[in-house]
């Protein structure tokens, strides 16, 4: 009956999920596991009643084959743009006969195809611990959340590694891995390896072995995806399959796969294909060890970040949220001292001295001590900027110095050197925005400078930071979060309406994509991008003997008013946690404030 | 015949708006900004008074609810003007704002008041700064995405 079928291929299409037997999923896995060998004892040759109900025959042992052609099928025709019309096609209620038919016409016309259609789909394999191991000649490790995996070993996993094909792209799953219902993880887990029954298989797909038995590398929260196309979520899953072969060091899958990354990425519309683009250079970059200069040019990732502060709204929310807990710190003071950990052009400064001049009972003297990075051209930039801030300074009618502070690291920093005055005379604020994070990266560096701020006695502490853990000790962990996370930045900044994008965008994006290869591409005290949550922050400055203060209702309703300005505003929320502000695009947050001040002896 | 044309014209008070240049200034007072921008364009004289900050002072804080401290002044002046500031921030985000669901009504707060002159303040500095462009204030401008 199935002639034209000749090759079983030995993989569980795991698609057909949807067919039949999806009922079933929810009794529990050993009671999946006898029915599915009640129906191998009925005979290879019977028919699924459940699909013959529906007018397709289809052999239960087949069928495993059968979902696979038709993922396959559905893949070739998602991707010609034009189906052949001359052959004839019989007997489709033959499913699997028929869905062959239609793959060896798709499969001639065009030869590139054959990227796409062969290895590519073919989905897990599972081993179905009913079996006796040893008729399954290759066992692999399937979806990440389902704690029967522990059981399953992997064995003879270094044959995909011997694969010389460029093309080895096996490891990618079929759209069948979507992880979304325990019910598909289920099924898959069904799925009968039929090599035992074939004689004459080609080697094996293999999977890596997944994550180290036990941990998750699937987040358990929900997958948040911007695209929620088909090739959108293949784009991702291809990305984190090649992310875990980078973790494993299998370099020559992982260059398969980030090669692919690419032509999927190109495709692609919209921020998805962006955010896609910049994580593939900087997978490559892991790959082939090219590691960015991260040193390269100061004054260009300075620009960099103002195209960034002025094409979206997170800097300004930033600059604002902090400016104004330091306006009510200062509330009663007559001279204020501003240590800024990381001056860049001064863009925070500006509305700060003017809400100062505009204080009732008028203006203190405003000091400030702006620290930077060295230039390559030796240039004075930080005197530049305090020499224009004093010039705004002057015309407003605030008394203003200016002290800037050259130093690699903000660890080099002693308070001593800052020149402070006793606790009395001046009031002191420390302000770091996108800064600390940094210091992760040496150990030690950030105890240091957490006790030097202590040691310059703040009236208070301002504390901006990217809302999400880009430090984790597994690289997948990192790069499956930062992938997350960097998608709704971008998803937010393709907001904009602008087609096509402008200058300001792509310079943007690739400011943010300087961070996404250093997150992703670095390693050791170049990584620098290492950043964390706010509640790390939070643990990081109570242990640090800082205690919170909160943010007042000034300074969210600011927030909420400068976001309703923005284009897109529709996307962007504040909310208030705990007296920090943070700032999401939809459900994801993406930065936070926080303000502090040191614990106070009350013992 | 001559004597009654000479007696009609000395009964009609002639009463020339471009000679009372302070009924002017005051009737200017009252229009909105793109009003006023129409009224400059008529003649020299109205364009001469058109300029006047103070009108477009007016026009700024027509719609807050409580007059703005003495001090807001000299800055706004030091920052460019309040004709600068009403183009640059007080339209768009009077505009902005009141198309947004949230906020329906003509009168300004503090805050918004307040936001308004720390985005001016950037935008001067910004335009000190020079450099990459001085467009931090662009997104005021651009189409709001319903």
């Amino acid at each position: 009956m199935n002639n034209k079928r000749s090759h079983q291929e030995s993989a569980g299409g795991a698609g057909y999920g949807g067919i039949g037997k999806g009922h079933e999923c929810s009794s529990t896995s050993s009671g999946k596991a006898k029915m599915w060998d009640e129906e191998q004892d009925a005979g290879g040759g019977g028919m699924d009643e459940l699909l013959e109900v529906l007018g397709y025959k289809v052999k239960s042992s087949e069928m495993a084959d059968v979902a696979e052609k038709l993922e396959q099928l559905e893949m070739a025709m998602g991707t010609t743009l034009h189906l052949p019309g001359d052959t004839v096609h019989f007997n489709p209620s033959d499913l699997s006969g028929w869905v062959q038919s239609m793959l060896t016409e798709l499969n001639n016309p065009a030869a590139n195809l054959d990227i796409l259609d062969h290895p590519v789909l073919q989905s897990h394999r599972v081993d179905d611990p009913l079996l006796a191991p040893a008729e399954s000649s290759s066992v692999s490790t399937v979806g990440f959340s389902n704690s029967r995996q522990q059981q399953i070993e992997t064995t003879q996993s270094s044959r995909v590694y011997n694969d010389d094909s460029e093309y080895d792209l096996r490891a990618i799953p079929g759209s069948a891995a979507y992880p979304q219902t325990q019910e598909k993880e289920s099924n898959r887990k069904r799925l009968k390896t039929s090599s035992g029954s074939s004689n004459s298989l080609p080697p094996p797909t293999l999977l890596p072995s997944s994550q180290p038995i036990g941990t998750v590398a699937e987040p358990t929260r929900p997958v948040i995806l911007v695209d929620s196309q088909e090739t959108g979520v293949r784009l991702v899953h291809t990305l984190l399959a090649c992310a875990e072969a980078v973790q494993q060091d299998n370099l020559k899958l992982a260059d398969a796969l980030v090669k692919h990354v690419h032509v999927l990425a190109a495709s692609q519309a919209g921020a998805m294909g962006k955010v896609a683009g910049y994580f593939a250079e900087a997978l490559a970059r892991r790959i082939y060890r090219i590691y960015p200069q991260d040193s390269l040019s100061v004054s260009y990732s300075d620009m960099l970040q103002r195209y960034f502060y002025e094409t979206c709204p997170y800097l300004k929310f930033a600059h604002f949220t902090a400016n104004q807990a330091i306006l009510e710190a200062f509330a009663t003071a007559s001279r204020v001292h501003v240590i800024d950990f990381g001056l860049k052009e001064g863009m925070q400064w500006p509305a700060l001295i003017q809400a100062l001049a505009l204080r009732p009972g008028g203006p203190p003297a405003f000091r400030l001590t702006g620290i930077g990075p060295p230039q390559p051209d030796n240039t004075d930039a930080l005197q530049q900027v305090g020499w224009k801030l004093a010039q705004l300074a002057d015309a407003i009618g605030v008394e203003f110095h200016f002290r800037g502070f050259v130093a690699n690291s903000l660890a080099d920093i002693e308070p001593s050197m800052l020149d402070l005055g006793p606790a009395d005379t001046e009031a002191v604020a420390v302000n770091s925005v996108f800064e600390l994070h940094r210091l992760l990266a040496r150990p030690g560096a950030i105890d240091k400078v957490l006790s030097s701020i202590k040691a310059m006695r703040p009236k208070i502490v301002t504390l901006v930071e990217q809302e999400a853990n880009h430090n984790g000790p597994v690289f997948l962990d990192r790069f499956t979060e930062a992938l997350h996370y960097y998608s709704s930045l971008f998803d937010s900044m393709e907001g904009s309406g602008l087609v096509p994008p402008t200058d300001d965008q792509l310079m943007s994006e690739m400011y943010l994509g300087r961070q996404i290869c250093n997150v992703v591409a670095s390693e050791g005290a170049d990584r620098v991008e290492r950043h964390e949550t706010l509640t790390q922050w939070r643990a990081r400055m109570g242990s640090a003997s800082f205690e919170p203060v909160h943010l007042g209702s000034n300074a969210f309703k600011q927030a909420s008013m400068l976001l309703a300005l923005f284009a897109g505003g529709d996307g962007y929320r504040v909310e208030e946690n705990n007296g920090c502000l943070m700032l999401g695009w939809h459900t994801r947050r993406l930065i936070a404030t926080s303000a502090w001040q040191p614990a106070t002896e009350s013992h | 015949m001559q004597q009654k044309k000479a007696e009609e014209k000395e009964k009609k008070p002639k009463f020339f708006i471009n000679d009372h240049a302070d009924i002017l200034t005051e009737i200017l007072k009252r229009l909105d900004g793109p009003s006023l921008g129409v009224a400059a364009c008529v003649c020299r004289l109205w364009c001469a008074i058109a300029r006047n900050d103070s009108l477009w002072e007016h026009l700024c804080f027509r719609h807050v609810a409580s007059p703005p401290p003495s001090s807001v002044r000299p800055v706004v002046l030091a920052l460019g003007g309040y004709k600068r500031l009403y183009m640059v921030c007080v339209r768009p985000v009077l505009t902005r704002l009141g198309h947004s669901d949230l906020v329906r009504r003509r009168v300004w707060t503090r805050d918004e008041v307040q936001l308004s002159l720390s985005l001016f303040c950037v935008d001067y500095y910004e335009r000190r700064l020079g450099g990459a462009s001085a467009s931090s204030l662009m997104f005021l401008c651009k189409p709001v995405n319903v």
